[in-house]
């Protein structure tokens, strides 16, 4: 019981890091704090479901990040960059009123009833850990959150624009005066976020089911997330799912009645010990 | 010569405050000038302009050919004119190599490179895998200026680059901003240390209530530094 609960933990923490990834990058380049990324996500899933139904997974897996990264540069030219320097309370509103819009289109488009994609048939058998029967497909989400948490900490590490992004989100005029088109650079990002949040859609959508209401439910753990982690870290963001994930697998086991609270204690408990999260700078 | 950079009667603002009046001026390939005048006359506010930190309103700014409508940022160092910016400006989550690095983000060749900036300031080496802003303020001053030379710019626009620096650290960097002046790269520099204008500059010009009100050769000697000063003094 343990076992598979801790394994499920690990595959949440990984869809997490997946999601997040693009939320921490997202508000580090724009300092926009994106209440509509969890309806980003529920979007690439029901895109995915869409051109799934009409090629296969695998296309859909390609195809959906694809379109919402060209979401995310359009998003970002008529949405981002304008509200990069209003007030925080401002940004809420119009990412939360962007949410609805989405959430609107998504029921207008696909409706209301829950719907399944089907697991790829490359990854649809059991694989056994340690005497327990898990679903290789879930061992497939955790090598692509994994892919994607080593992608990109290379990419931000080692290139010559992850050096652009890690000096933009410290300081954005500095860095466009050494030439570098920040405008585009943060297009380029927020479209990679969105992307990312489109491929954390159609990755979960073989085994969660694809409601109007999906969005809520990632959302919420998403932020708990990017504060523990530390605002804009994705090194924090990275450690902060695992533990998410881990927490609410052992807290299923053992803490069955409070197991939704937990991300929230664990939130308090860490923001109390460390204000700025993990990885985070108090400024 | 090629002016490099050509500002032509320009008007500028913070909000509604109107902080340059009609201010011209001209830096030339190769040429070494120096933007002098008091505290708050507008001297930061010329850069902030060229760089569209500051609202330009009627006038014009020429980068080499190009006229620059809506200036931004990076237009400038795209256009070979790159700032050590007042308070250096050292991106703190950056090493020292990484921010040389990034000055080179136009990827424009030239003489100027990373083992070029360490010949130039050993220190940096020494201290190339250090935050950048850890290093004392005159050592991110030489950060500053070795990021600048990383662009193989035509032009440095320099603001106040030795305030608050000890007069050691400003009798190197004159000499530094020299050789690299010597080495064809045109100068602007933006400063209140008459004696290092007098050391580094041919051509200066006096700022006061946002315009140019003054402007003549450097005379490097005691009645030049005097004639300087007198253009800053209260």
């Amino acid at each position: 019981m343990l076992t598979i609960n801790l394994f499920n933990g690990l595959v949440y923490g990984t869809l997490l890091i997946v999601m997040c990834s693009g939320l921490a990058l997202i508000y580090g380049l724009r300092r926009v704090v994106n209440f509509a990324h969890g309806s980003l996500y529920m979007l690439g899933a029901y895109i995915g479901y869409s051109v799934a139904a009409h090629a296969d997974f695998w296309v859909a897996l390609f195809v959906a990040p694809a379109v919402m990264a060209a979401i995310g540069v359009v998003l970002d030219r008529y949405g981002f960059r304008l509200l990069q320097d209003r007030d925080p309370l401002t940004v809420v509103l119009v990412t939360f009123g962007l949410l609805l819009v989405i959430e609107d289109f998504v029921q207008t488009v696909w409706g209301k009833s829950n719907l399944s994609l089907a697991t790829p048939d490359a990854l649809n058998f059991a694989v056994n850990l340690f005497g327990t029967q898990v679903p290789a497909y879930r061992i497939g989400v955790i090598v692509v959150g994994a892919a994607v948490a080593l992608g990109l900490s290379l990419w931000l590490r080692f290139s010559r624009y992850g050096l652009f992004v890690r000096a933009a989100s410290t300081d954005p005029t500095t860095t466009s005066m050494q030439g570098v088109n920040t405008d585009a650079l943060s297009a380029g990002v927020v479209g990679l976020g969105t992307a990312l949040a489109g491929l954390a859609g159609v990755v979960s959508a073989p085994f969660m089911s694809l409601s109007p209401s999906m969005s809520a439910d990632v959302i919420i753990d998403s932020f708990v997330v990017v504060v523990i982690g530390g605002l804009g870290s994705l090194a924090g963001a990275f450690i902060a799912a695992m533990v998410l994930g881990m927490v609410q697998a052992v807290g299923a086991v053992y803490l069955p009645d409070a197991s939704v609270l937990l991300p929230f204690v664990l939130m308090v408990a860490i923001l109390i010990w460390r204000p700025a999260g993990f990885a985070g700078s108090r400024t | 010569m090629t002016a490099l950079l050509k500002v032509d009667r320009i008007n500028a603002f913070y909000g509604a405050a109107h902080i340059l009046h009609n201010l011209s001026l001209e830096v030339r390939a190769g040429e070494r000038v120096a933007l002098i005048g008091r505290n708050g006359v507008g001297k930061t506010t010329v850069v902030n302009t060229l760089l569209g930190l500051a609202r330009l309103g009627e006038g014009q700014i020429r980068f080499r050919d190009s006229e620059i409508r809506k200036p931004r940022p990076y237009l400038a160092a795209q256009h070979s004119i790159v700032v050590v910016p007042q308070g250096r400006r050292i991106i703190a989550n950056l090493t020292v190599e990484e921010n040389l690095v990034l000055g080179a983000a136009t990827g424009r060749k030239g003489p100027w490179t990373v083992p070029e900036i360490y010949k130039l300031f050993p220190i940096l080496q020494e201290r190339a895998h250090t935050p950048g802003t850890a290093l004392s303020g005159g050592q991110q001053q030489m950060l500053a200026v070795g990021r600048a030379l990383m662009a193989n710019p035509s032009l440095i626009l320099l603001d106040e680059p030795t305030e608050g620096l000890a007069p050691v650290i400003v009798d190197q960097l004159a000499t530094i901003f020299n050789r690299v002046a010597d080495q064809g790269t045109a100068l602007l520099l933006i400063e209140q240390n008459m004696s290092l204008v007098v050391r580094v500059a041919h051509r200066y010009l006096a700022m006061a209530k946002g315009a140019v009100v003054a402007s003549g050769e450097v005379n490097n000697s005691r009645d030049g530094l005097k004639d300087l000063e007198a253009h800053i003094m209260v």
